[in-house]
């Protein structure tokens, strides 16, 4: 095995897991010098009570619940996230709590960023591009601290330093990504996923699993990040059937948050690259597009260098899937292993079925061709080649 | 000790390089499909190389001094952007070690990537047609 030309990781987030923490969340988040809670959420999720509960846990912890925010919708909007921003100061809050999946989560990493710093939504957009010390090289200036209590198990954005924000009017997703956008506490509690649908459940499971495979295989991976996505699958594949099928499994609910906090990573690959496009053009749920395109994704990056296929093997050993021969037959038993999940969870198999047209193929193939997840896919794909990739998906 | 000893210099090489891509009737269409308008701000010597590349629309290139209106921010030490150009630098550790820093929308620069490649040897051959072997070595 070679030793990487450079590797990064970086995990900041202290996590918390176990039952029961929801009542005692206020005990936890102390300890990151928080003191008056902007709590962040959706209407969903509030209907719930879980938001109330989150409310009284942080209170019953001695912290004062500054006020509430729920006005987010699916794919959080600039206006949302600088509504929320505008509110936390009014209510004069030092810190942030997030209940909720994704786009709640995320809006509270950009309200906080704008809490913080101040300035505009799309001042913050890119790489890095929030305030450092020293002329900008140095370390990231201090923000507001910032916990979270996830309801899905998938998106992993409890432990990661990237955010995204629709701007509707430019009809473009904004990408973050920063250290100080890890949350300072994530709190993995299975009574948060409780009510969760076990359709959301399916296609955001398969969502943390296109991340622990992707974050395997990438080009700009980590020994770290290799651990930690291979115990990942492990959770995954021993769990997400039961977390589905048998949503009153609390153990398996809570092994699911668990797994997504292990697999989610900044590289991914060409599933992601593919299900971007899928998303932004035709509409389909971002853990739908990845549970149809990854067994393909993995059959195409199993047919290049040998070094791929091996890891690919170690993917597959970890879920418990008989490989053997040549690259081509190591991709195709893991990819029929997971097709083989994917159909047991109910989701759709192919991209025809969730509204992609085969004439939409040539603008999904640009898309795929001009995403960030491409260069560090262990395989270069053309156009061609994404071109047929669509089209076994569709 | 930079490599370049001035902006003119970065201007000279890194700066011709952009300008001749406008040029380049196969490549120019390609690069103008991200559809932004880029700033490369350098240090080391301090400097700075706006690029629009917006599709339908003639390219342009200014050095220095600009009216364009960036999109997209990347900053980064010039010799990184010396060692980009002669192929040395993988653009994803880069980012990771924010040896090269993105502001905007870096998904509009990144799928320019796997198109420079060609433009390697272009740039070798300029400095080696200016009897710049220091700069060549350098890197």
């Amino acid at each position: 095995m070679s030793f990487r030309e450079f590797a990064q990781f970086t995990a900041p987030t202290r996590v918390v897991a176990g039952r029961d923490l929801i009542d005692g969340i206020g005990f936890e988040f102390m300890k990151e010098g928080a003191q008056r809670v902007f709590l962040v959420t959706d209407k969903v999720i509030r209907e719930t009570g879980l938001a109330d509960r989150v409310s009284a846990g942080l209170a019953d912890g001695g912290l004062e619940v500054a006020g509430m925010f729920d006005a987010i919708e699916q794919d959080s909007a600039v206006p949302t996230v600088e509504a929320c921003a505008a509110a936390a100061k009014e209510a004069g809050a030092d810190s942030f709590f997030a209940v909720g999946g994704g786009s709640v989560m995320d809006t509270a990493k950009i309200a906080m960023t704008l809490f913080s710093h101040g300035g505009t939504v799309h001042e913050y957009e890119g790489i890095y591009a929030l305030p450092r010390a020293a002329d900008g090289m140095g370390a990231p200036l201090p923000v507001a601290p910032l916990g979270a209590l996830p309801t899905t198990a998938g998106t992993g954005s409890e432990v990661s330093m990237a955010a995204v924000v629709k701007d509707h009017e430019a009809k473009v997703k904004l990408e973050f990504a920063d250290f100080p956008l890890f949350p300072k506490l994530a709190v993995l509690d299975p009574a948060a996923t409780a009510t969760l649908p076990p359709a959301i459940a399916a296609s955001t499971g398969m969502d943390a699993m296109t991340h622990a495979i992707e974050g395997y295989l990438t080009l700009d991976g980590s020994p770290q990040r290799d651990a930690f996505a291979l115990h990942a699958l492990r959770l995954l594949n021993a769990n997400i059937e039961k977390a589905v099928l048998t949503p009153e499994d609390e153990d398996a609910r809570g092994n699911m948050l668990v797994a997504a906090a292990l697999a989610i990573t900044q590289s991914l690959g060409i599933t992601h690259s593919m299900s971007h496009p899928a998303g932004g053009h035709f509409g389909v749920p971002h853990g739908v597009a990845n549970a149809i395109n990854l067994p393909h994704a993995i059959r195409f990056n199993a047919g290049g260098e040998p070094e791929v296929a091996d890891r690919y093997r170690d993917v597959a050993e970890v879920m418990g899937t008989e490989t053997g021969g040549s690259g081509p037959d190591v991709g195709d038993a893991l990819a029929t292993h997971i097709e083989g999940v994917t159909e047991r969870l109910g989701l759709p198999r192919r991209l025809s079925e969730v509204g992609v047209p085969e004439d939409g193929i040539p603008a999904l193939v640009e898309g795929a061709m001009g995403d960030g997840c491409t260069i560090v896919n262990p395989r270069e794909p053309t156009e061609d080649d994404f071109t047929d990739l669509f089209r076994k998906a569709l | 000790m930079p490599y370049f000893k001035s902006d003119a210099e970065v201007y000279e090489f890194i700066g011709k390089l952009f300008e001749d891509l406008q040029e380049d009737d196969e490549l120019a269409p390609k690069f103008q499909k991200a559809n932004t308008i880029v700033q490369y701000q350098y240090r080391n010597p301090e400097s700075q190389i706006t690029v629009k590349m917006i599709d339908g629309e003639d390219g342009q290139v200014d050095c220095g001094e600009t009216t364009m209106e960036p999109e997209v921010v990347m900053t980064m030490d010039a010799d990184t952007a010396h060692k980009f150009w002669l192929g040395k630098v993988n653009v994803t550790v880069a980012l990771a070690r924010g040896q090269m820093k993105a502001k905007g929308p870096v998904a509009k620069i990144l799928k320019l990537v796997p198109l420079v490649k060609p433009v390697f040897p272009r740039y070798r051959q300029m400095l080696d047609d200016a009897g710049r072997q220091d700069l060549l070595d350098a890197a």
